[in-house]
């Protein structure tokens, strides 16, 4: 019988062989991107690959993720929805707002959405939250992945719009999309002074770590608003 | 204060009271079309923090949490999956748009020639014709109908013309009153596209003209396309036959594109033609790009195409002089 560890809410190491992260499948039976299933007791685990999502690479290296069974959720960046599944998983009876601007990743994430009631896709530019505002409300977390030189005045921007006072921004920053041939960690501390300073109020930087070894040349950063 | 909402208008005062809500029914269809033609609405946005979920359950829209995730959740999906349809991206609508215009424009000249014909057998003095002739007829049916205020009653009195009998009066009208529809309905495709270019590509509109621009992203096929061509291109738009319908009447040779329906082309004086419609289609080409790719107006590309246009003609005052008349032997020296 594989042995089953809390880590925080709805997130969960499974140990069968090796330690695996792990989500509860909100959609049993079905997997997304070749993840395995693993039923302990009557409930269906989910594997979840850290080195396939930058979210699952946080919790790996200890960020304090805040998400509840009933949390809000902006998610930028969104892709065909490998990370945003396992969100899905943890905030069962939350929800999650999937905005992504590539055509092409919306057929999949529709495919995924159409499957779990608590994903919202919206084919939408995260640079323009003033068009997707008549359709998002006030969430407890937004979570950032679009892999853009202007990612920090995008989350600056969704944020000022969408996030609750009390909320939090988890975002992931990758070093190439922003400057290709500087040194990372000069292109990490330019961006972090441009969330702490670029605009009104500015986010308070809680937690900063690079995702290695899952993924090469990208910070993790959690902030809230100041 | 107003506040447009996935589901509905609300007028909210400035505490953020709701006073009055326009609230759609719950058709999911219906609901993801008003969705998504708020993407592109420039105000009434709701305020930093708004509670859309609080206001749908106070308008009264939901009735629970679970109605609203519910409905939102459908209706998000079906617009998105619009989306990627590609059906309804704006500049799809633009090309069905100038598409359904030329149709109209054909059938309504069809129309128009033969309610003139008709007609003319009844009221040949009358010198009207297309929609002011539509608007007569389905007024008054048989001259004899013609009130004394109208500047044509006393050419309807000692008209030649036969006379109308009431079966082919009631006929006429009716006939009438449809050419007539289509005429309105043909400005209302009209102002249609300029809306819409004025949203989806501003810069274009601005150098084309808001009908020129439509047809270039017609016949390209999309905006993004129309962007990546060449000004090269973009000049010789529309110069193939089978793509030429769409211009029939207006230019002059089909061995050009369309754009020498554009004024600065099509009033430059016959030397300098070539070098104006380059300057155009460079100008075009910068515009479908800056709408394509960020979408800010810029005002200043009339201006320049207007100043490069008179330097053009100011450099290139009178034609070329013809070989024959220059000399014996033929000059191969030309201007740039
Ligand atoms: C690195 S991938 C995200 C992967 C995803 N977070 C996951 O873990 O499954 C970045 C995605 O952001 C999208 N993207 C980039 N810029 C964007 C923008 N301005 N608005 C919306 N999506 C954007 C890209 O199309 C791409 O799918």
């Amino acid at each position: 019988m594989p042995e089953v560890k809390k880590l925080s809410d709805g997130i969960f190491e499974v140990i069968k062989d090796k330690k695996h992260l792990a989500t509860k499948n909100l959609d049993p039976g079905k997997n997304v991107y070749g993840e395995k299933l693993i039923p302990v007791e009557g409930v269906e685990y989910r594997t979840w690959d850290p080195r396939r999502s930058k979210l699952g690479a946080m919790v790996l290296k200890k960020f304090n993720i805040t998400l509840k069974k009933d949390s809000k959720v902006l998610y930028l960046g969104a892709a065909s929805g490998t990370t945003v599944s396992h969100v899905s998983d943890i905030i069962s009876e939350g929800a999650v707002y999937a905005v992504e601007f590539a055509p092409r990743s919306m057929r999949d994430l529709i495919g995924l959405a159409s499957r779990r009631k608590n994903i919202h896709p919206i084919l939408a530019d995260a640079g323009k939250p003033d068009s997707y505002s008549h359709l998002v409300e006030p969430v407890d977390i937004i979570f950032q992945d679009v892999a853009q030189p202007n990612q920090a005045e995008i989350a600056a921007r969704n944020a000022i719009r969408f996030l609750k006072k009390d909320g939090y921004l988890l975002l992931s920053i990758k070093a190439r999309s922003i400057d290709t041939a500087a040194n990372p960690k000069e292109v990490f501390k330019a961006e972090m002074k441009k969330l702490e300073q670029a605009f009104e109020p500015g986010f308070e930087i809680l937690n900063a770590k690079d995702l290695k070894p899952y993924h090469e040349d990208h910070l993790g950063v959690l902030a809230k608003l100041k | 204060m107003k506040i447009n909402t996935w589901f509905g208008i609300l007028e909210t005062d400035r505490a953020g009271e709701i006073l009055e809500s326009s609230l759609l029914s719950k058709d999911i269809r219906e609901l993801a079309l008003h969705s998504l033609s708020l993407r592109d609405s420039r105000s009434n946005f709701p305020p930093e923090g708004f509670d859309l979920k609080t206001a749908a359950l106070k308008s009264g829209f939901a009735e629970s949490p679970a109605e609203y995730y519910s409905l939102l959740h459908e209706v998000t999906l079906e617009a998105a999956k619009l989306q990627v349809s590609g059906a309804l991206t704006p500049d799809q609508r633009i090309i069905q748009a100038v598409e359904a215009l030329d149709d109209i424009n054909e059938t309504t000249n069809a129309l128009s020639e033969r309610l003139f014909e008709w007609y003319g057998g009844y009221f040949p003095e009358s010198g009207l014709g297309g929609e002011d002739l539509a608007l007569f007829i389905a007024k008054y049916g048989s001259r004899e109908n013609v009130s004394s205020e109208d500047p044509l009653y006393s050419k309807a009195r000692n008209s030649m013309g036969a006379k109308l009998e009431p079966a082919d009066e009631a006929l006429l009208k009716g006939f009438a009153e449809n050419v007539c529809s289509l005429y309105e309905r043909r400005r209302q495709i009209e102002a249609y596209i300029e809306n819409s270019m004025e949203l989806v590509a501003p810069n274009l509109k601005l150098v084309s003209g808001p009908m020129l621009g439509a047809r270039l992203i017609s016949l390209a096929g999309s905006l993004e396309k129309l962007a990546e061509f060449p000004s090269s291109t973009i000049q010789v738009i529309g110069a193939s036959k089978a793509l030429f319908k769409h211009l029939r009447a207006r230019a002059p040779s089909p061995k050009h594109g369309i754009i020498y329906s554009h004024p600065l082309i099509n009033t430059a004086p016959w030397w300098v033609r070539g070098k104006v419609s380059r300057a155009v289609a460079s100008k075009l080409s910068l515009a479908a790009r800056i709408d394509f790719y960020s979408g800010e107006k810029n005002p200043s590309l009339t201006e320049r195409l207007e100043a490069k246009v008179l330097q053009i003609r100011t450099l290139n005052p009178r034609p070329p002089q013809k070989r024959q008349e220059s000399g014996a032997k033929p000059k191969k020296r030309r201007r740039k």
